[in-house]
């Protein structure tokens, strides 16, 4: 049987040393060294707890160094939501090369995972990738994909999210119109009003789900209103 | 899924109603519609009822449950939970209610919201991990929501329900129900109105149990049930995968990191909203957070940008029943907390009025002292609800921002506007946390 490296005792002491070392005493070798500790833990044969436990804390302490060992984790079925879990937050440009590398490799959940994680990050660079994904045969793939476009908002997320709604069955359609939700709002938050409601006119449509149909009649209505435009 | 009970009646008798109109004199057969079609009798006509569902109905939903079925204009037709023990249970306590078999049940939740277009309104009380990803779920298919409290485990969570409901034109409560409750909305208005000075404190009670870090431990893995009877995936959701134990789903998720909001939020989710409505900070969240050094917040200063301090308190020296919240002004307190006969001040004087302030805030604003009424007068108004969206999301942000200030064991700064901390990359780095697939809003 293998031997836990880390108890709870130890992850609760780690943490402790965390919070001291980031109450402004000398923080940088500390911290690189607690790092250190926790990237052998995510690279050994520790067990499932331990690995989660050190996902934790690098959540709130990792950097750049603790991105190859995380994102070894990322198809794993157990570990890969925790692997995201300290990725997510790490702010260097190496987390979304990761993701982005693992989007060829992954099915299922675990791509779905990483698609949620890019579009929390925003990568843009990511776009023609997640266009790809909007017609994946696994439905839950795809939805991932059309909300996390609707979070980079990008011209080409805009172009295939609705080319994307123009073919769609009905099942396949809300996920891709919340995507076209949030691209109107970043666009309207950006000053690109007149793009902002030929979205909310495209969703406003009577073809489109109700839900969505009412929700984008009713921001087009304000959004006017706020233009000073007549109704 | 096929549509049944309760939805098929009501469809065929707008139907029956629309052709029987049709028919007119051509019609040789005498008409004979319900009295209950026509809204006599006391009963409500179908056209005029809120449709409602649930998800997660536990003990605390239970609890709202009751008070739902009370009201005429409201009929419950289905209910949704990952466990088939709950389902029965729920089942069986509506059925009974309307003398009938009709109630509906669900294992599945994407299922139960794509099939029922006929549903309204939800109640969500699934327990403080799913309130935001159900609400955020059932908005997009169209429903109005009532969630429980806590409403979010984190501040981004709550801005996407914020989001959400706006994108959907949907209308939310949270149940944070002393909102509604006589004896805090007249100590609340009574803060507002002057007639205690100028207010430069208020005191919020926290839970006397629990602490505010909470444990990162695995309870003792058990046998997993089969998923028709807990599905436990489901049941995890977003929160972080771990052996199943039944402790969890009975309520013993409670003190845990992933489930749970900690004794700040457990009672924090009410008095914060409160205490925030009676020094008019409704609309904002506190922006500075002094830490203390004990295990539950208790006696930490927070502070608001219009400068009245809210100070956390496990105590009963301020109160005499749970969910306290005490407002001190230049000339005087009010303090209320639950079984209170009426709100205590300073001076008996500042209630001579108080019936009279508490008509005039019922008039002003529409509200009934009753929580789930407010909610549903809404679904119908599609008026804002007392806490709607906006007042969760920023009484749950200085909720969040209290615990992580325990949790980093140091003083924070926080800006509401662009809701993140300020010059602490760690604090900023806990205002969210990464979704288990696939249930990533």
């Amino acid at each position: 049987m293998t031997r836990s490296i880390v108890s709870l005792a130890c992850f609760a002491g780690l943490l402790g040393a965390l919070v001291a070392t980031s109450s402004g005493q000398d923080a940088k070798s500390p911290a690189k060294s607690q790092e250190a500790k926790l990237i052998a833990i995510v690279k050994s044969s520790s067990s499932e707890k331990d690995k989660a436990d050190a996902c934790m804390v690098l959540a709130r302490i990792g950097t750049k160094e603790s991105v190859a060992a995380l994102a070894a984790l990322l198809g794993d079925e157990k570990l890969g939501h925790m692997a995201r879990y300290a990725l997510e937050p790490i702010p260097d440009p190496a987390v979304d090369d990761a993701l982005r590398d693992a989007l060829g490799n992954l099915k299922g959940r675990p791509l779905v995972g990483v698609i949620g994680s890019i579009g929390v990050r925003r990568d843009v660079k990511a776009t023609d990738r997640l266009c790809k994904l909007l017609k994946d045969t696994d439905l839950i793939v795809a939805e991932a994909a059309a909300r996390a476009l609707g979070n980079l908002a990008t011209p080409a997320a805009v172009k295939d999210l609705e080319k994307a709604l123009t073919e769609a069955p009905p099942y396949r359609q809300p996920a891709l119109c919340e995507g076209l939700f949030r691209c109107a709002e970043a666009l309207s938050a950006h000053g690109q009003r007149t793009d902002a409601l030929a979205i909310y006119d495209r969703l406003s449509r009577p073809e489109m789900p109700g839900p969505v149909r009412d929700g984008a009649a009713r921001k087009a209505r304000i959004l006017r209103q706020e233009e000073g435009q007549k109704i | 899924m096929s549509r049944t009970g309760a939805f098929t009646k009501r469809l065929n008798r707008r139907q029956y109603l629309k052709t029987a109109a049709a028919a007119g004199a051509a019609c040789f057969m005498p008409t004979i519609l319900p009295a209950s079609a026509l809204g006599r009798g006391g009963a409500v006509a179908p056209s005029e009822r809120i449709v409602l569902g649930g998800i997660g109905i536990g003990s605390r939903g239970e609890f709202d449950l009751k008070w739902m079925l009370r009201e005429k204009d409201v009929q419950f037709v289905a209910i949704c939970d990952a466990r088939k023990v709950r389902r029965e249970a729920v089942k069986q306590r509506v059925d009974k209610h309307y003398g009938n078999s009709d109630c509906q049940k669900y294992p599945e939740m994407r299922e139960f919201l794509a099939t029922r277009p006929d549903i309204d309104a939800v109640l969500i009380a699934t327990g403080d991990r799913w309130h935001s990803l159900a609400t955020i779920m059932a908005m997009r298919a169209g429903k109005d929501v009532y969630s429980e409290k806590p409403s979010c485990m984190t501040i981004a969570e709550g801005r996407e329900v914020v989001e959400t409901a706006r994108r959907y034109g949907r209308i939310y409560q949270t149940g944070v129900q002393r909102l509604s409750e006589a004896n805090f909305v007249l100590a609340i208005e009574l803060a507002r109105s002057g007639k205690l000075g100028q207010v430069h404190t208020v005191r919020a009670h926290i839970a006397p149990w629990d602490a505010a870090e909470m444990s990162h431990a695995w309870l003792p893995g058990e046998p997993q049930p089969p998923k028709e009877e807990v599905d436990w995936d489901a049941w995890l959701g977003p929160c972080p995968w771990r052996p199943y134990n039944s402790t969890y789903i009975k309520g013993g998720w409670r003190g845990h990191y992933d489930f749970h909001t900690s004794c700040i939020g457990e009672w924090g989710a009410h008095t914060f909203a409160q205490s925030q409505a009676g020094i008019d900070a409704s609309n904002t969240s506190a922006v500075e957070y002094h830490y203390v050094k004990n295990a539950s917040g208790d006696g930490m200063v927070t502070k608001f940008g219009n400068g009245v301090q809210m100070v956390l308190s496990r105590g009963d020296q301020y109160w005499h029943g749970p969910c306290g919240m005490r407002f001190e002004g230049t000339e005087g307190w009010v303090a209320s907390g639950d079984n209170y006969k009426q709100p205590e001040v300073s001076s008996s004087s500042l209630l001579e009025d108080g019936e009279k302030l508490l008509a005039d805030y019922i008039e002003r604003t529409g509200r009934p002292m009753n929580h789930v009424r407010n909610f549903f007068d809404c679904v119908k108004s599609r008026q804002q609800t007392v806490a709607n969206p906006d007042v969760m999301h920023h009484s749950m942000s200085t909720v969040h921002a209290a615990n992580i200030c325990m949790w980093l064991k140091r003083d924070l700064k926080y800006d509401p506007v662009k809701e993140e901390f300020l010059s602490d990359p760690e604090a900023n780095r806990l205002r969210t946390r990464a979704q288990r697939e696939p249930w990533i809003y």
